[in-house]
């Protein structure tokens, strides 16, 4: 792929994550690659133990990832799903299999830069074996014109003995409307960590993010947490769910949610459940302001209020 | 020495206005100076703290707060802090995400040489910048530390005017020797210190105190002075003869000490 082909636009964003964009150019770093501009894929890098294969489909791809069985990847990974145009549909399918005793990381970006009336949605399917280390990183960037609608859906078994990290982070620019489903089955002794942060800054920013995770095998572990702030009337509601459904299994939810100026609306609403006596699953959640103790000791340095907040949720988003 | 703060017959209620916290107290702080308000607990020394910084949850019912000259009775927090005066809490709050750099560039005016900044201010806390410059302020720094970050971010801000609110809280004997080594560096950077404490050991690197008790300002004077006032009112005579040494010398003879206990109505 030669240089000029890059979509820049779509890569630009990364930086604002801290994500160095070479990373995601093929023929650059060591990692495999999947690169897309609208529903062509521009770009495929494969690397040992990695299939990555797509194919275009009227409204966007159909996307294969395996990892082969005992690979281990220090390099992630590179998925980048970007449309740099105002509107469209981009439909994205992608079907990720690890295969047991891999360790590797996948950090994808959805980035549209442009959107005004664009809609993408995905309907990703993760099989997880046994034994595996599997990090999962998403970063999305809808530009500033709330101007996406956004809707992914995942499915995820995680097997015998693994360990499942999925980061979502829906912080830069303005989201939109974003409807978010995952679905985590978490097997025996595996354990999982989704931590899920989203910033609606408009009323045309309209959040709903709902994050499952039931505990099917014995002595499973899950902890979900869920950051927002909704500011100038943007609006995020949080699901975060888990159920314990097998023996010895122990889940948490946590939540928590900052409100700023009128009409802005955080809910959360923790739904967990235990259906065999010796599991446990906890919740907590914290919606409205930041503590007024907090506030001071920035605003004691000379910033007003509104500043130290905003550096406050720029603190907490990035956590 | 100019006074760089000055407070005239101020009272400060509790919030509900129904009881007074603080009573009518007048007192000034001279510019360059390590001032220390000492008094026992509850005699309104944070209160105080907390008012002269302006938090919103902390205004006086009369009387007047003057900074350099200016009247900053009726200023907001932020005014205040842009104005030259901040404060290093008794507890600093621990707020996951944020650096030490980060929280200490906050509060620096001009951004240009930022890092050299921070780390300077990093050293004069006694904090290696290399270890400590990408911390998070997290539960992952102990409470000494945390206090340190607090003050090289008050001391980077440059300002007029540093409030320590109770900076032994929690410390050890060794750290609080080397917090009062910081206190002397503090004031050879031309900033003033107004310490609110209730130990002696910590307000003997004073000039000059204030003793606040039971709301009202009884006696403001040179620090030692002050410190006797108060072994008085709480009727530590052989504590007060014992503890009241400055530069390897004691303060006062025996019987200046006596005079001051007969004058409180103590043999």
């Amino acid at each position: 792929m030669r240089s000029n082909e890059y979509p820049q636009e779509i890569l630009q964003s990364l930086e604002d994550y801290n994500i160095d964009i070479k990373d995601f150019i093929p023929g650059h770093g060591g990692g495999a690659k999947l690169l897309l501009n609208f529903n062509k894929i521009i770009g495929v890098d494969q690397v040992e133990g990695i299939i990555l294969k797509g194919r275009e489909i009227p409204n966007g791809i159909v996307a294969d990832i395996i990892i082969k069985e005992g690979t281990r990847h220090e390099e992630p990974v590179h998925l980048c799903f970007g449309v740099n145009k105002e509107t469209g549909t981009q439909e994205i399918f992608p079907r990720i299999i690890a295969e047991d005793n891999t360790d590797v990381k996948v950090q994808a970006h959805c980035s549209f830069p442009k959107a005004n009336g664009l809609i993408h949605k995905m309907f990703g399917h993760f099989y997880i074996g046994k034994n595996c280390n599997f990090n999962y990183s998403e970063t999305h960037y809808h530009g500033e014109n709330s101007g996406a609608l956004v809707a992914p859906v995942g499915y995820m078994y995680i097997g015998e003995n693994s360990v499942f990290e999925n980061n979502f982070n829906l912080t830069q620019g303005t989201p939109g409307k974003v409807k978010i489903m995952i679905d985590i089955y978490a097997m025996q002794n595996s354990i999982i960590r989704s931590n899920i942060k989203a910033y609606g800054k408009s009323k045309r920013d309209s959040i709903r993010i709902r994050d499952s995770v039931f505990l099917e095998g014995e002595n499973a572990r899950s902890v979900i947490k869920m950051k927002a702030a909704a500011r100038d009337g943007g609006e995020v509601l949080m699901y975060g769910i888990t159920e314990g459904n097998a023996p010895h299994c122990n889940g948490h939810v946590e939540c928590s949610e900052i409100v700023l100026g009128k009409g802005s609306i955080c809910r959360a609403r923790p739904f967990i459940r235990a259906i065999d006596p010796t599991s446990s699953v906890s919740h907590e959640a914290s919606l409205g302001r930041f503590p007024q103790k907090w506030l001071d000791e920035l605003m004691a340095k000379g910033l007003t209020e509104d500043e130290a907040t905003e550096i406050l949720i720029e603190a907490m988003l990035k956590e | 020495m100019n006074m760089l703060l000055e407070l005239k017959n101020v009272t400060i209620p509790t919030l509900d206005q129904k009881c007074v916290i603080v009573n009518n107290i007048s007192f000034g702080v001279k510019e360059g100076s390590i001032h220390a308000v000492i008094g026992p607990n509850g005699s309104g020394k944070s209160t105080l703290a907390y008012t002269i910084m302006g938090l919103d949850s902390y205004r006086i019912s009369q009387g007047k707060i003057y900074f350099d000259g200016i009247d900053i009775t009726n200023m907001s927090l932020t005014e205040r802090a842009k104005l030259g005066i901040t404060l290093a809490w008794q507890e600093p709050a621990r707020i996951d995400g944020l650096t030490v750099f980060k929280y200490i560039a906050l509060g620096i005016k001009d951004k240009g040489n930022l890092q050299e900044k921070v780390k300077e201010a990093l050293r004069t806390v006694n904090l290696e910048p290399e270890r400590y410059y990408n911390r998070i302020i997290d539960e992952t720094l102990s409470g000494g530390e945390r206090k340190r970050v607090e003050l090289a971010a008050a001391i980077a801000m440059r300002p007029k005017l540093i409030i320590l609110d109770e900076p032994d809280s929690g410390l050890d004997m060794i750290v609080i020797e080397d917090f009062l080594n910081i206190f002397n560096k503090i004031k050879a950077l031309n900033m003033t210190i107004l310490l609110i404490t209730h130990r002696e050991d910590i307000g003997m690197v004073a000039d000059y105190g204030t003793l606040l008790w039971r709301g009202d300002a009884l006696l403001t004077d040179e620090f030692p002075r002050v410190m006797v006032r108060y072994c008085a009112k709480a009727g530590l005579k052989e504590f007060c003869k014992r503890a009241l040494f400055k530069n390897g010398g004691k303060c006062f003879d025996d019987e200046y000490i006596d005079k001051i206990f007969r004058e409180e109505g103590l043999s």
